[in-house]
């Protein structure tokens, strides 16, 4: 039996987002599917952000894929954005409240 | 002839007596991680300088203008990708233990770019790459050992082109408030020095969506604690040994055998370093 391949990468790890973000590019030409899983650190309340899932040809021009998820809103809680058929390269971007979170970001991949 | 001359794969190669291990990225990424600094209590008691070393990804090395060119022997290569800020270094690692003081040899093919976001030549975009070993005695051990190499491609405005070594790391620093757990940074730009060997100009080959692999050799005598040399292309580094970090054993390490790889942005672009293939051999 074959097993399929598997790999998380942490794209972010205790950044602060705060404004406008983006995660950087990651390389997943080989993976079919993607998870997307946000985790807060530390977070201010009333925090509120929302990412959106971007692809890209080459890593360089960006494009919204047209998946959306708001961002963790207290300590240690999680959100997640799945995605499929995505080429060549992911990430996130968006907008966070001023007063910020600080986030960990992984991404989870599958063949 | 040598099992290993009529495998295709690996008749690019000349190992020593026998394979530790031959990642051929084409497989995944055959555990090499990201090198993350030692903490407590909270990631943010890390020293900063390795808070941010970047995970490792499979890449097919796409570029915007001619698509996708593949590694050198076959569709993945391991990448490695800074952030677009100068002095940012990416650093993924592979640890291991050793069963038998004897000598080691580390073989890979590579080729290093930055980031294709502006159209002119970008030369000397790439800082600097490297590779280096870290070591620790097995029964009774007096040192943990660190044999560092580095391609300086370029500083500021100026193009180097040099092999250097490094010889000394920075002071131990305490991490957290348990006594349990130190921590030091060894990437840093200070203490290297350059390996007596002529300066080597690496094919850029003119714009920076074209890349041209490169072959490089690495050699250490576990049981002398001795940096051999090392060859890359046809430059062949055969002189007296090479310096290295060497600090006394800690409690936690015997027989440690860890190899990384690092890259490390020269401007506010993203460097990248690109792995087709890594054989660790030895005497064991």
């Amino acid at each position: 039996m074959s097993l399929r391949r598997s790999y998380t990468a942490i794209v972010e790890r205790n950044v602060l987002w705060q404004g406008e973000f983006a995660s950087e590019p990651y390389e997943s030409a080989w993976a079919s599917e993607a998870i997307f899983f946000v985790r807060a650190l530390e977070v201010s309340r009333d925090f509120a952000g929302t990412a959106h899932v971007q692809i890209s040809a080459d890593g360089i021009h960006w494009v919204d894929e047209g998946s959306s998820f708001d961002l963790p809103k207290s300590r240690d809680e999680v959100t997640f954005c799945k995605v499929r058929h995505f080429g060549g390269f992911l990430r996130i971007h968006g907008i966070a409240s001023n007063d910020g979170v600080k986030v960990l970001v992984s991404l989870a991949l599958k063949e | 002839m040598s099992a290993h001359r009529a495998d295709p794969r690996l008749s690019r190669f000349d190992p020593l007596e026998r394979i530790i291990f031959y990642d051929d990225f084409d497989e995944g990424i055959r555990g090499w991680s990201e090198l993350i600094g030692n903490y407590e209590h909270t990631l943010d008691s890390m020293l900063a300088e390795y808070s941010d070393m970047r995970p490792p990804m499979l890449s097919n090395l796409t570029m915007w203008d001619t698509g996708a060119a593949g590694s050198m022997e076959g569709d993945y290569a391991l990448k490695l990708a800074s952030r677009a800020r100068a002095g940012s270094l990416a650093t993924s690692i592979k640890r291991l233990t050793f069963r038998r003081r004897g000598h080691i040899q580390l073989e890979c093919y590579f080729t290093f770019k930055p980031e294709a976001n502006e159209l002119r030549l970008s030369l000397n975009d790439v800082r600097a790459f490297g590779v280096l070993f870290d070591l620790q005695d097995g029964m009774n051990p007096e040192y943990r050992w660190m044999p560092h190499l580095r391609y300086l491609n370029a500083q500021g405005d100026e193009m180097i082109n040099r092999w250097q070594m490094k010889g000394a790391t920075r002071e131990f620093q305490k991490i957290g408030d348990s006594g349990e757990t130190v921590s030091h940074f060894h990437l840093g730009p200070e203490n290297w020095e350059n390996v007596d060997a002529p300066a080597q100009t690496l094919a850029y080959n003119e714009i920076a969506t074209k890349m041209n692999w490169h072959y490089l050799r690495l050699n250490v005598d576990l049981a002398e604690r001795r940096f051999l040399g090392f060859q890359c292309n046809d430059l062949i580094y055969e002189g007296d040994p090479l310096k290295f970090i060497s600090i006394p054993a800690m409690p936690n390490l015997n027989c440690m055998l860890n190899t990384a790889f690092w890259v490390e942005s020269n401007r506010d672009k993203r460097a990248f370093l690109y792995l087709d293939s890594v054989l660790l051999s030895g005497e064991f």
